[in-house]
């Protein structure tokens, strides 16, 4: 029987994200096995500045949010995006640029940081020339996506496109007002803003990009390829709108609580604690709504690795919201803060959540996008096994640390003296920390084994060509939601 | 200050019962399913040999 089309999707401007991404993610995850390594041998630096632990731990952390996890959110975004229209997508030829120009500004952010240009603002190191051309990238980012949306065949917006949509456009706010700056040298500016402002700019950016690109974009994936994956709608489609908005609502206020007990005002800590707590509840409604989703397909779940990774993802995404929000209570916090508790929380998220619904999305699009089988299931076990084992490792190592660290730094002697000092107690990690490289070593293994399993997988293949589905079927019938 | 932070609580909490009322008042259980069936259906493959 002739099925009817209307056209082919853009898809190997993907396969290039998808490949992008990889290679951003052994780089990233790398120099933080390095860095994690200078901790418990300092001298591996061999003096030389660039291998400092400064340079390269900024470099980890940007090569893996921007490289990793932006090139994965800007295909998965393409890939959704027009299928979920009906459409190929607005301009392709302004997509390619996204994904090739966002390739380059990752690279000299990471060279530039290596060299020592540093804004000295947490996850916005990077410099006033390279802040530029991401707003401009991300701008077009934004035209590809909605301008997409914008000439769609289906009514509807699908609910991941509410997320990804929410990812562009918040992104590009906090970005061009949180890197406001003067420039002096091409490699040096200043803030805009001054003193305790600034720390409330900087974090109003800083916990929003948690929370905009790290949680909503990558739930965009989840409500995308999760549907997908396990055959079948997600379990509530009310709920999920239902919590896109409370996410969107409540997210935005949540920053103040990484400036507890600091010099900015004391409601305003209030503040981001309250809505921080508040947050649990959209947070848990997409986990339960996702759980839900996946429990009509039990024996799927037995068998498929695209959806083993992203429930166990699920898993440490409800780990890691209800993690955040107590550590975000005052008295928690003053255990918590500036202690490797917030390392651990981090990577619960970072490894457990976005890397673990990467790579299951991963396992998903490989093979379709290059129409064949995955090389070996074998070796996609094996990574699950050393990505489940180094995601706990990692944690278990820096709950024991942080908590460890909380508890030494406010013990108090009879006369209200410091029991231990900083030294000391830096001192009485290294178990801990030798930990924390094994971990990484045992994730980044496994990251290299499902690499080479996709090298197998499309080597000597090209991107397959898929057509749209001709405007006649239910969904493209007039709806109002 | 207690008294602005239980304000802007009760509109949080207005601005989601709005959310939800709205989610329930104008759509029907057709078109919700429609929608959410809307990834299960959109890509026709002509050699779909392994995935």
């Amino acid at each position: 029987m002739k099925i009817l089309s209307s056209g082919t999707y853009s898809d190997r401007l993907v396969s290039y994200s998808v490949i992008f991404s990889l290679i951003w993610s052994i780089l990233g995850m790398a120099a933080g096995v390095y860095v994690a390594l200078e901790l418990v041998i300092p001298t591996i630096d061999f003096g030389q500045e660039w291998l400092s632990y400064g340079r390269l731990r900024t470099l980890h952390t940007n090569a893996v949010i921007f490289g990793f996890g932006v090139t994965a959110l800007m295909g998965t975004a393409f890939y959704s995006v027009q299928r979920t229209c009906h459409v190929e997508l607005f301009s392709p030829r302004l997509a390619w640029f996204c994904i090739i120009a966002w390739q380059f500004t990752v690279l000299l952010g990471g060279l530039s940081l290596l060299a020592g240009w540093n804004a000295g603002k947490e996850y916005a190191e990077l410099e006033w020339p390279i802040d530029i051309l991401i707003a401009v990238i991300w701008v077009c980012f934004g035209i590809v996506f909605f301008g997409t949306i914008a000439k769609r065949k289906v009514k509807p917006i699908y609910v991941s496109n509410w997320f990804y949509g929410a990812l562009i456009i918040v992104i590009a706010m906090l970005h061009i007002v949180n890197s406001l700056a003067i420039p002096v040298t091409i490699s040096k500016s200043y803030s805009l803003f001054a003193g305790a402002q600034d720390a409330v700019v900087q974090w109003w950016y800083g916990h929003n990009a948690v929370g905009f690109l790290l949680t909503g974009g990558f739930l965009g994936m989840l409500y995308y390829f999760l549907p997908k994956q396990a055959d079948r709608p997600i379990w509530s489609y009310r709920l999920s709108i239902i919590a896109f908005w409370a996410f969107t609502y409540s997210y935005i206020w949540a920053g103040p609580h990484h400036l507890h007990y600091n010099a900015i005002p004391d409601w305003v800590q209030t503040l981001g604690m309250v809505m921080s707590i508040i947050l649990l509840a959209p947070s848990w409604a997409t986990m339960v709504n996702a759980v839900m989703t996946v429990s009509g397909a039990p024996q799927k779940l037995k068998t498929d690795h695209s959806l083993k990774f992203i429930v166990l993802a699920l898993a440490f995404y409800g780990l890691a919201t209800f993690e955040g929000p107590m550590m975000a209570i005052k008295s928690v916090n003053a255990v918590s803060h500036f202690t490797d508790w917030t390392i651990g929380h981090v990577h619960s998220g970072a490894l457990g959540w976005n890397a673990l619904i990467t790579f299951g999305t991963f396992y998903f699009l490989v093979p379709r996008l290059f129409n064949t089988q995955l090389y070996s299931k074998r070796l996609a076990d094996i990574h699950f096994w050393l990505a489940i084992s180094g995601t706990m490792l990692y944690i278990l190592a820096m709950w024991g640390a942080g908590i460890s660290q909380g508890l030494l730094w406010l013990s108090l002697g009879d006369l209200g003296e410091l029991s231990y000092g900083f030294r000391e107690i830096m001192a009485s990690m290294q178990p801990y920390y030798i930990l924390r490289v094994i971990a990484g070593l045992v994730f980044l293994s496994g990251a290299v084994v499902m690499i080479y399993n996709f090298f197998r997988t499309i080597a000597g293949r090209k991107t397959a060509t898929v057509q749209i589905p001709a405007p006649s079927t239910a969904s493209e019938q007039q709806v109002t939601v | 200050m207690t008294l602005f932070i239980f304000t802007g609580d009760m509109l949080v909490m207005l601005f989601m019962v709005v959310v939800v009322v709205w989610v329930f008042w104008k759509s029907s259980d057709d078109t919700i399913k429609k929608s959410a069936e809307i990834p299960l259906k959109d890509e026709v493959r002509e050699d779909e040999h392994a995935v």
